[in-house]
């Protein structure tokens, strides 16, 4: 397994993904230094309760679609390398089980992913140093505003890393990745069971854990589904 | 016997919606040979060998590699098999020695094993350029170089010269020849040539339309070559028209007659026949069908079924 996860990551050299796992965050940042650069006044003085509440508050709102059109390009980038130079063949005829080839492609997209969430945090805190909002971060909520999301979203990094591997052609992917991502911006007015909802971290609770419990239970369901579906199929 | 088979199938059939695209496939192949796997474009070649590499599932059959059922230790087969289906796979943005390393991080091997494979397919050189750049020739030795990575004792080749130039092909086929005896390795070749598979192979399978119609040795196939007698004569229609009344049935051929299989003993007897009928004999020749003939002729058989 792990050796199939190192396998994994050399093939992914010099294919861009990682400079994506960059850009993602770095874009989030970027957009909210300039809406606190040009709106300084006005919204220190919205925030001044709160003002690292404040900026983390306008990360995540931007991070959310981020999230969620990063991972159907991730997903997509890492299941291609495959399918361009057709060698699911060539791998799936080496002595290793479907089972860990399928879980080394999603695990692979969970820890990119996770490197992206986690820049995004450790910017945050650049940005909000920059802004001279203090020094009393609040480490415990940025944690919170950083990773719940990344665990809520789950379900769509399976289905997403289920749909890149199973379909060769990468629209089909990319297509309910996009519009995933232009639903994931107005989430906040769905029921509480629809799964877009959950990234957002609102539920009529108010507790933010049960859109985390919810995306890892569906997440890991998805992912059982679409591994099931993988081993079942005939290799193209 | 069957301790030394590394590939048995068993009635092994694969359909796709309701056309039967490999049926009832029996394949026999014995340690140590070279085996030829040969049949027109689409007749079931590439469908079989992802059965026996356990890309596809078989709807019918059973299929034992090493004495071992596939369908319950697909793993410990595998484990002892080097493939290459179809045109190679490789990942173009990584340099040769990169595309052995991904490989090498799967299977578990030593290192070093990466300059071994990489000096056998002779691409030492070349480790360091990424693959996008190499030739299809090159491409397809660093397939092979893949396949060999596991030290595997059997070979499973499919196409292994498709689209190279005659260079390629050279060097590709004397690679595959000089495997069974320098590193003891048992090889299914597949190609819907027949003068590929009489140059390397000992033993050859055809395949059409999804049936096996043949499967023995190189040299079996060759006897069942027809050889023809063609006797070339001044007064064709006079020649044959003596024969036949006395009782010597033949076929008119251009400028002459034509014997199909028949005994030396049955042609001096013409021949005698023809001489006392005063027609003048030029040239009495053999006419050996080539296996090329034979092979069309057996697909073409199976096509008019």
């Amino acid at each position: 397994m792990f050796g199939i996860l190192a396998s994994d990551f050399l093939k992914i050299r010099r294919k861009m993904i990682w400079f994506l796992i960059f850009l993602g965050p770095i874009g989030v940042l970027s957009l909210q230094a300039v809406n606190f650069t040009l709106r300084y006044e006005y919204l220190t003085d919205l925030y001044k309760a709160d003002l690292w509440g404040g900026l983390m508050n306008n990360v995540t709102m931007l991070a959310v679609p981020t999230i969620f059109i990063g991972l159907a390009i991730i997903t997509s980038m890492i299941a291609n390398i495959e399918h361009q130079t057709n060698s699911w063949k060539q791998v799936l005829a080496l002595p290793i089980s479907k089972f860990s080839v399928f879980t080394a492609k999603f695990t692979l997209g969970l820890i990119l992913l996770f490197v992206s969430s986690t820049l995004l945090g450790l910017g945050t805190i650049i940005l909000g140093l920059v802004l001279k909002f203090g020094s009393s971060i609040p480490y415990l909520e940025l944690l919170k505003i950083i990773y719940y999301p990344y665990f809520a979203v789950m379900p769509f990094i399976a289905l997403q890393i289920w749909l890149a591997i199973t379909y060769k052609n990468q629209a089909t992917a990319l297509t309910i990745g996009i519009i995933g991502t232009v639903v994931s911006m107005y989430a906040v007015i769905f029921p509480d069971w629809v799964p877009y909802k959950w990234p957002t971290l609102e539920n009529q609770w108010g507790e933010p854990l049960y859109s985390v419990g919810f995306g890892l239970l569906v997440g890991l369901l998805i992912y059982l589904m679409g591994l099931l579906d993988f081993i079942r199929r005939d290799v193209k | 016997m069957m301790s030394e088979m590394i590939i048995q199938t068993k009635q092994l059939t694969k359909k796709f919606g309701n056309r039967d695209v490999v049926e009832n496939v029996n394949l026999a192949i014995k340690k140590g040979e070279i085996y030829g796997f040969l049949g027109p474009n689409g007749a079931g070649k590439t469908t079989t060998i992802r059965m026996l590499l356990g890309l596809a599932r078989p709807t019918k059959g059973s299929i034992h590699i090493f004495g071992k059922d596939m369908k319950k230790e697909r793993l410990a087969v595998l484990r002892r098999v080097g493939s290459l289906v179809e045109y190679p796979s490789y990942y173009g943005h990584l340099t040769a020695y990169e595309n052995l390393e991904a490989v090498r991080r799967l299977i578990d091997v030593p290192k070093s094993r990466i300059d071994e494979v990489l000096s056998i397919v002779r691409l030492s050189k070349e480790a360091n350029r990424p693959v996008k750049g190499f030739s299809l020739g090159m491409k397809q030795r660093l397939g092979i170089a893949t396949a060999l990575l596991g030290k595997p004792d059997l070979l499973i080749l499919d196409e292994p010269t498709n689209g190279l130039d005659p260079s390629g092909i050279l060097e590709v086929r004397e690679l595959i020849k000089s495997m069974p005896s320098e590193h003891g390795i048992t090889i299914l070749v597949s190609s819907h040539l027949l003068s590929e598979i009489d140059q390397m192979a000992t033993q050859v399978g055809i395949i059409s339309k999804g049936k096996m119609i043949f499967q023995d040795s190189i040299e079996t196939l060759r006897k069942q070559s027809k050889s023809n007698i063609h006797i070339v004569v001044n007064e064709p229609e006079t020649a044959w028209r003596a024969l036949l009344s006395r009782g010597l049935q033949v076929d008119k051929a251009e400028n002459g007659l034509m014997l199909e299989n028949v005994s030396d003993q049955k042609v001096a007897e013409i021949i005698e026949a023809l001489v006392k009928e005063h027609i003048a004999v030029y040239r009495v020749q053999e006419q050996k069908q080539s296996l090329e003939d034979i092979f069309l002729q057996m697909i073409g058989e199976e096509g008019s079924l």
